[in-house]
């Protein structure tokens, strides 16, 4: 294996206000991307986007974008909007993966109407929109597991606001817990590559084949389709640097299967058991 | 019927004994009731229920004790409120000195061991409330088993109570509760699922304080902006604490400032950014807000010169005013230092003098699983509860930042009472413990995502041993085989086990850990082919932990309370409740 080509590989995440919305251990999502690209030696470069901070579309390869309290969203969504909207939606439209995730996801649909005070705009990447019933509403609280793909994901939920999808094309079908309202099954909200979710826990950790996608999905746009899934390799790129070489997963998996387990989702944890061993 | 109690005044007008002087008397009850006792008729009513709901709930909690229904203290206080829903007001306006309320995210149980260690070092008879009994339930049961069946408290109310109160319980009881103090140690992000937002905690205590009387003392850590901001809708006297010790400073160490979680970085008053010109650790420390000019009060109880003699051992120079006295505390932590200023400044505003704090607090026992110690087969056991993502970084950084090695169990369970939602640890710098661990048990119902969180951290699977609660169904049948080998290694082990006792003629033979098996056994556990449950866990952890070193164990709240009960099935009955009664 040549070492000069694949260490070239590099990729660099935008984590837009890991000040402010970092409450449901968000970090554990950038600490998966960036140990997961390490172990393929790809060198992920984090770099936090605050407040006042401009989006350059061109500066980043992936984006994501976590959950925080209401009262911290606000300024955030102004932020969002008005500071970050048109770079975002050059990404989004260029195919950037982005991952949105409980509060940045809602932020990412048309609209936000809190409990009490004024309506939060959102970027109306998703057609889609949140409400709040109120404060005697309860809120959605548990563990949760969806399809995507095929397959499995799992992670844990708390949001007072209920999501409803206009055309948007739902992320999964919740198997068990609620998803974006409880009422119609489906959970977040997917737009060319960007993914928005309610499922927090961290995510990414008991989830590595969607961490793993996300990383593919930045390759193949960074690199080139060809080059990415080795059809045409470059003189100097071995065929077996071009996509991404498995890792040992089995602790990953077995917390993905015993959450699966848990929730009453006998088959499919039997399934996820053996994703990891194909 | 007030006419039968002891002699003792309902108003305040009258002159304390000569020994309680330094008391101030409390006014003796929230107004409505002092105009039911008033009129002689529903007063007799009162005490009449009251004597009922005594009975009745001392009777069902005997009941379920003798049942083995668990401990039967709650059931008590349920009972007795069912029966006569002013029980608490009822009783508690007959405290004599009233009651010190001790609310906060962290350290109300170790700030009300140290309150009640002063005060009863002061002299006083104290009466506390069970940790974990913090609910309104828990603070009638405090209260109930405590009454005579004619309604009236024992001893004639001649104690002063100190109850530690839930954040969210902390409204409604300040109605029912004649508190002289309300100490509020911290404001930190714990248990999103019960509590929705770290926001909607301090609406709950603007809400309690509110309803304060003027006569109330206020405690307040200044270093806590969401804390110290509650003194602001305070009219009545409100004290603060904090500290002044620069050298402790950690933006000047970038490492650990880097991982830290800040709950609460905003201003209450305009939302503006927090400046900090000095920060100790979460958003703890020295701010302003450049927006508004809010600024952390200048605390009344300042620690300067902390220094660290040994683990639990901990020495402080406290200033009051002119005043400078040296405090030891014997608990390990920062998280401890505030605690103990906690405890003295509530002291101190009930007038107690220098002597029994000082001594108060160097006596202090640590409380359940605060650090406690427990000797197990030559082994030392450390307690340490960590059940929210400050915690867990304070207790991580008390363990390794010495650079020294350690033996430890971590505990990570999701139950009702540690808060369903674990996605906390991914905040938890466990970045620390890369390189410090000799040997490292993972155990409780989120094992393997406490596992997965320390993988990711950078600790080697193989230095870890992971004890799920029980196996995967799924596992069983998709790595039958692995599952056979695994089985026929434990038979194996087992075996060295047993031919080792009879080997090693020095070690009992009812040891189960032996150091000569101590290294054996454990390559059994490595990947998937694993033992299961906490009892096996504590197996592990105490036979790779060498004779005479010592176990931390770091556990979220239920699996404190699993290990203790462990702990108790095998002979080693820490002692940890507070003498009930004094």
């Amino acid at each position: 294996m040549s070492k000069s080509s694949a260490s070239s590989r590099s990729l660099t995440l935008g984590h837009l206000y890991p000040d402010q919305l970092n409450l449901y251990g968000d970090r554990g999502n950038i600490v998966t991307l960036q140990r997961r690209c390490e172990l393929r030696g790809i060198a992920l470069r984090v770099v936090g986007l605050g407040i006042g901070d401009a989006l350059a579309p061109d500066e980043y390869d992936m984006l994501f974008i976590g959950g925080g309290q209401d009262k911290e969203q606000a300024p955030v969504a102004q932020d969002l909007y008005e500071m970050k909207g048109i770079g975002l939606w050059a990404a989004i439209e260029d195919d950037m993966p982005v991952l949105a995730v409980c509060g940045g996801y809602q932020l990412f649909a048309h609209y936000y109407r809190p409990a009490d005070g004024p309506d939060m705009r959102g970027l109306g990447v998703f057609d889609a929109w949140t409400v709040h019933k109120g404060p005697s509403a309860p809120r959605y609280i548990g563990d949760v597991a969806i399809t995507w793909n095929g397959m499995t994901l799992v992670g844990f939920e708390n949001h007072g606001g209920r999501t409803y999808l206009g055309t948007a094309k739902p992320l999964g079908r919740v198997l068990k817990g609620y998803g974006n309202n409880a009422e119609d099954h489906a959970e977040g909200a997917v737009y060319r590559n960007t993914f928005g979710t309610y499922l927090h826990g961290s995510l990414l950790p008991k989830n590595p084949h969607f961490a793993d996608h996300l990383i593919e999905l930045a390759l193949r746009r960074k690199y080139g389709e060809h080059l990415y899934l080795g059809e045409e390799p470059l003189d100097d790129l071995p065929l077996e640097t071009t996509s991404l070489t498995p890792v040992n997963d089995t602790l990953e998996w077995e917390a993905h299967a015993s959450l699966l387990e848990r929730l009453g989702l006998h088959n499919e944890a039997i399934a996820a058991l053996r994703t990891q061993k194909g | 019927m007030p006419r039968e109690r002891p002699l003792r005044p309902v108003s305040s007008e009258t002159t304390p004994l000569p020994d309680e002087q330094e008391m101030e008397r409390v006014p003796r009850a929230a107004e409505r009731l002092d105009s039911v006792q008033g009129h002689s008729g529903s007063g007799r009513r009162a005490a009449l229920n009251a004597g009922l709901a005594v009975i009745a709930g001392r009777a069902v909690g005997a009941l379920s004790r003798r049942l083995h229904l668990g401990g039967g203290t709650s059931i008590v206080g349920v009972v007795a409120q069912r029966v006569y829903p002013g029980i608490v007001a009822h009783l508690a306006t007959q405290l004599e000195y009233g009651c010190v309320l001790i609310t906060g995210t962290n350290g109300k149980t170790t700030t009300s061991s140290f309150i009640t260690a002063i005060l009863r070092d002061g002299g006083l008879r104290v009466w506390r409330n069970r940790e974990g009994s913090n609910l309104e339930r828990g603070v009638a049961s405090s209260l109930v088993i405590r009454a005579l069946p004619n309604g009236h408290l024992r001893r004639s109310g001649h104690a002063i109570s100190v109850l530690e109160i839930d954040e969210a319980a902390l409204p409604h009881l300040v109605q029912e509760l004649p508190a002289r103090v309300v100490v509020f140690t911290n404001l930190f992000r714990d248990q999103l699922d019960r509590y929705g937002e770290v926001d909607s905690v301090a609406t709950f205590w603007r809400n309690a304080i509110s309803q304060l009387p003027q006569t109330t003392t206020l405690v307040l850590n200044a270093d806590d902006p969401g804390v110290a901001f509650l003194g602001e809708s305070f009219t009545g006297k409100k004290v603060y604490y904090g500290i002044d010790d620069l050298a402790l400073n950690q933006l000047a160490d970038t490492e650990t400032a880097r991982y830290q979680v800040m709950d609460t970085r905003t201003c209450p008053r305009c939302g503006g950014e927090f400046v900090y010109d000095a920060r100790f650790y979460s958003h703890m420390g020295h701010y302003r807000c450049p927006q508004c000019g809010l600024r952390r009060p200048e605390p009344d109880i300042r620690a300067v010169q902390v220094q660290q003699d040994a683990f639990d051992r901990q020495r402080m120079q406290v200033l009051a005013g002119t005043f400078q006295h040296e405090v030891v505390i014997p608990l390990p932590g920062l998280y401890n230092i505030y605690n103990a200023l906690a405890a003295i400044t509530a002291a101190r505003s009930l007038d107690v003098e220098w002597e029994p704090v000082i001594s108060g607090i160097e006596q202090a026992k640590p409380a359940f699983g605060r650090g406690e110690r427990v000797q197990v087969e030559g082994r030392t056991l450390r307690l340490l509860l960590a059940k929210n993502p400050t915690g867990f970084n304070e207790v991580l950084r008390t363990l390794f930042s010495q650079g020294a090695a350690r033996h430890v169990l971590f505990v990570l369970n999701d139950n009702i009472a540690d808060g369903r939602d674990i996605s906390w640890i991914w905040d938890v710098d466990f970045e620390r413990a890369v390189g410090l661990t000799r040997t490292l048990v993972v155990a409780g119902t989120r094992a393997f995502d406490l596992g997965l969180r320390l993988k990711y951290a950078g600790v080697a699977e193989e230095a870890m041993t992971i004890i799920p609660p029980q196996p995967l169904p799924v596992a069983r049948e998709t790595t039958r085989l692995q599952g056979a080998i695994a089985h026929f290694q434990n038979v194996g082990a087992r075996l060295q086990n047993v031919g080792a006792r009879f080997i090693s003629p020095s070690v009992p033979s009812t040891s189960p850990a032996s150091p000569t098996v101590s290294d054996a056994p454990v390559p059994v556990t490595s990947a998937p082919a694993r033992v299961y449950g906490l009892k096996k866990a504590l197996d592990v952890a105490l036979e790779q932990t060498p004779v005479g070193e010592t176990l931390f164990i770091v556990p979220t709240y239920t699996g404190l309370l699993e290990v203790h009960r462990d702990l108790e099935q095998r002979g080693l009955t820490p002692h940890y409740w507070e003498g009930d009664e004094a």
